[in-house]
């Protein structure tokens, strides 16, 4: 059975798209127009794409990744992590303690994430209303834009057996009588392969690149791939344009550059790239929020041997996961963790496991037998978690994230809640990804070794794939940059549609609340804008209308 | 100013002393090997960092480090400049030493130096207590063990293998 590309055929039935790496510019910059342009092609770009769309505006999606389908995903990891992941995968805090893993391709995030779809939980947007001054988010006012977002995206309860990675970790639960659920997932006519980190190679997840991105532009918006917004040009309290430069095959960046010029901008580059962006343009931050509080849900692993085969490559790779230590003590109390089960591929695990030689080559020898269960830590909320920091470094940006005192609290009940459901589902032995532990043979064993074991940076392995905040939205503009609806407090006809205007982290995988509050922003600001909208056909076409020098501040 | 040189000069006191080079050690010439750089250098470690991974019998085993060599390449190829920079910096240093003592002859040369001596060396930078060591190690154990696993040549130690899926490329 053939599988088919939306991608390819879209393109073949005429979407406007322009590819920076192939893009002839012109001696002067030249200019692209419509009613609204978004900033990245993720979780937060790719819904307010479709809706804005739908409303009758005009709009013109950036990526600076490249546009890959279905038919790229070769199902490897040294194909993927360069393909579609920011750094190639590779990118770190400035201290190279944890690992971030980020998307950047079309599709952002959503086109490699594992698919596991959660609303906002109750305490975190109670927090926010209470901490934040955040209004017109309550989990009631929610629910009507996550119930369209689900049925948008197909999502629903994964109605297999979870495969036995998953599984150990719904056994370990049973036994103990901890708290346990059933995965919703964004998928429809899934394989089951498991290969959702290297973009599915049967287009099943309902990411962006296979539902709103192609819709959007079905419905005649324009998208520019390998073009990276670098400079928002603004005065007083408007945008008067943002710059984009093209980038070459490699991703470099290429000398040729388009001015976009629209009535409204939004910027969905997601944590980390908005802030950057924004800082880089120099945006009037008087409380010097931007780039502040990037949260991560810092993950430690635990990994555990067993006597039966896991596989844990093959099948859905997250369809269970356990609250029962995410709230225990409260919203602000001491930092609880989500525990969860990653994909196990070739290239993860040998890089987040210890050692080298001839141990690390009897842990990958044991690599079908081996089962992993990661505990996301919820970062933000306690007076001491107070995340990460973006700032400009040359032509770059950093991430300082220190790992401070209540992290390492977390992380050490954290080893020990994993090793013990390890256990408790019959592992023979746990390993702690943490230096200096070793295999331990019995809960017994484990629980005195992980009470005194040391934790530190650069010993302890922690990564995430969930990165947050950096440009907070709320009421009280002491604390937040944006409004509840994302709109900028300064700039009039600029909007943040990503995660990254979460004023804390959430305690749950991100992508259903963005999702869903993005809906609800997109469609607010549709409705602000459409009203006037101009007819769609003076949308773009996708060479470019050269019109001089673009507008620029006074 | 050539460009190890100027590496060296750049990265100061702390990554020299902590990386051990002394920062009055003569610029001495490594030899480059032309469009494949720091080959040498990996060829040294590879053995210590996948001990137990890489085939014993000589000729698979030959073809093992070749592949993963070019994988390696094709990992740092990849990298940011950013990261590509900081990564040359610390094998530019790692070559420096290396070279130096290889040249001095204050030790048996260097690509002869037991793979057990070598692996002391990465335990200690390892087990240390500075960040710079710790990242010098886990940056080349990184490197290596991704680039060794990336290539589905060597996917037949984990019985790992992608699914043949009706219609999917290969
Ligand atoms: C491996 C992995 C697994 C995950 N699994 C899950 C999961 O199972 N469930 C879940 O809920 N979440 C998961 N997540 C997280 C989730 O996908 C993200 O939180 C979500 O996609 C973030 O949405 P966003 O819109 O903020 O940014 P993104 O989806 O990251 O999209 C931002 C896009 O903007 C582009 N961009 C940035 N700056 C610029 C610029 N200046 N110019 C042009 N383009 C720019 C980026 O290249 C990127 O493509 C996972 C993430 C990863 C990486």
């Amino acid at each position: 059975m053939a599988i088919v590309d939306p991608i390819y055929e879209g393109l073949a039935s005429g979407w406007k798209h322009l590819d920076g790496a192939l893009y002839q510019g012109s001696d002067k910059p030249q200019s692209l127009e419509a009613d609204v342009v978004i900033i990245g092609t993720g979780a937060g770009g790719g819904v307010a794409a479709e809706i804005l769309t739908q409303a009758g505006l005009s709009v013109i999606m950036v990526e600076k990744g490249p546009l890959r389908s279905s038919r790229d995903f070769d199902m490897e990891e040294r194909t993927a992590y360069p393909n579609l992941y920011q750094q190639a995968a590779a990118m770190k805090t400035a201290d190279k303690a944890i690992g971030i893993f980020q998307g950047r391709a079309v599709g952002g995030s959503t086109t490699v994430n594992w698919t596991t779809s959660i609303r906002t939980p109750a305490d975190t947007l109670a927090y926010w209303q209470s901490e934040f001054a955040v209004k017109g988010l309550s989990a009631d006012e929610l629910e009507p834009w996550f119930e369209q977002m689900e049925s948008r995206l197909n999502i629903s309860q994964w109605a297999f057996e979870p495969n036995r990675n998953n599984g150990m970790l719904r056994r370990g639960c049973e036994q103990l009588g901890w708290d346990y659920t059933v995965i919703k997932r964004n998928v429809l006519g899934c394989w089951n392969t498991g290969y959702c980190g290297m973009g599915c190679p049967v287009n099943a997840k309902q990411s962006m690149l296979v539902t709103t991105i192609p819709a959007a532009l079905s419905a005649g918006a324009t998208l520019l791939s390998r073009f990276e917004a670098t400079q928002i040009e603004h005065h007083a309290d408007k945008v008067f344009g943002i710059w984009v430069q093209a980038r070459d095959q490699n991703l470099a960046p290429r000398p040729e550059k388009l001015m976009l010029k629209a009535r409204h901008y939004i910027l969905a580059g997601g944590a980390i790239h908005t802030p950057v962006l924004m800082m880089r343009s120099g945006l009037t931050d008087p409380m010097q929020l931007l780039g502040k509080r990037t949260f991560l849900h810092p993950t430690v692993l635990s990994g555990a041997v067993f006597d039966e085969a896991i596989n844990g490559h093959s099948g859905a790779p997250q369809s269970i996961y356990s609250d029962q230590f995410v709230w225990r003590d409260g919203a602000a109390g001491e930092l609880g963790y989500k525990l969860e089960v990653p994909p196990i591929h070739p290239v993860l695990i040998a890089s987040k496991t210890l050692g080298f030689g001839k141990s690390h080559a009897e842990l990958m020898a044991n690599f079908n037998q081996l089962q992993v269960v990661i505990a996301l830590v919820r970062d933000g909320f306690h007076p001491e978690s107070q995340g990460g920091s973006v700032s400009l470094d040359g032509k770059g940006f950093k991430l300082d994230y220190p790992l401070t005192a209540p992290f390492w609290r977390a992380a050490r009940a954290a080893f020990a809640s994993m090793a013990e459901l390890q256990f408790a589902a019959g592992a023979r032995r746990v390993l702690p990804i943490s230096e200096g532990v070793g295999y331990l043979n019995s809960w017994q064993e484990a629980k005195a070794a992980i009470a005194d074991m040391s934790l530190a940076p650069l010993k302890t392995v922690v990564a995430s794939a969930h990165v947050m905040g950096g440009c907070p939205m709320g009421e009280d503009t002491t604390k937040a940059m944006v409004d509840s609806f994302g709109q900028s407090h300064y700039l009039e006809n600029l909007s943040v549609m990503d995660g990254s205007v979460f004023p804390t982290s959430l305690g749950a995988n991100p992508q259903l609340s963005i999702y869903g509050m993005v809906a609800k922003n997109a469609t607010a600001l549709a409705g602000r804008l459409a009203p006037q909208s101009k007819p769609p056909e003076t949308a773009p076409e996708t060479d470019p209308v050269a019109d001089g020098v673009p507008e620029t501040a006074a | 100013m050539n460009r190890r040189k100027f590496l060296l000069t750049a990265l100061g006191g702390t990554a020299a002393l902590a990386l051990g080079v002394s920062l009055y050690q003569p610029q001495l010439d490594v030899e480059d090997d032309g469009d494949k750089p720091h080959r040498i250098l990996f060829s040294l470690l590879m053995p210590v960092l996948l001990e137990g991974a890489l085939p014993e019998m000589a000729v698979p085993r030959e073809a093992a480090v070749n592949r993963t060599l070019d994988a390696i390449e094709a990992t740092i190829s990849v990298l940011p400049t950013s990261q590509r920079d900081e990564l040359e910096q610390l094998l530019d240093l790692l070559e420096n030493r290396l070279g130096l003592l290889l040249l001095t002859g204050n030790m048996t040369p260097l690509l002869l130096r037991s793979p057990a001596e070598l692996a002391s060396q990465l335990e200690s930078w390892r087990q240390s207590g500075l960040a710079l060591l710790n990242q010098a190690y886990l940056g080349l154990r990184e490197l290596v063990l991704a680039s060794f696993y990336s290539c589905p040549e060597h996917w037949t130690l984990l019985n790992y293998a992608k699914p043949e899926l009706p219609g999917i490329k290969s």
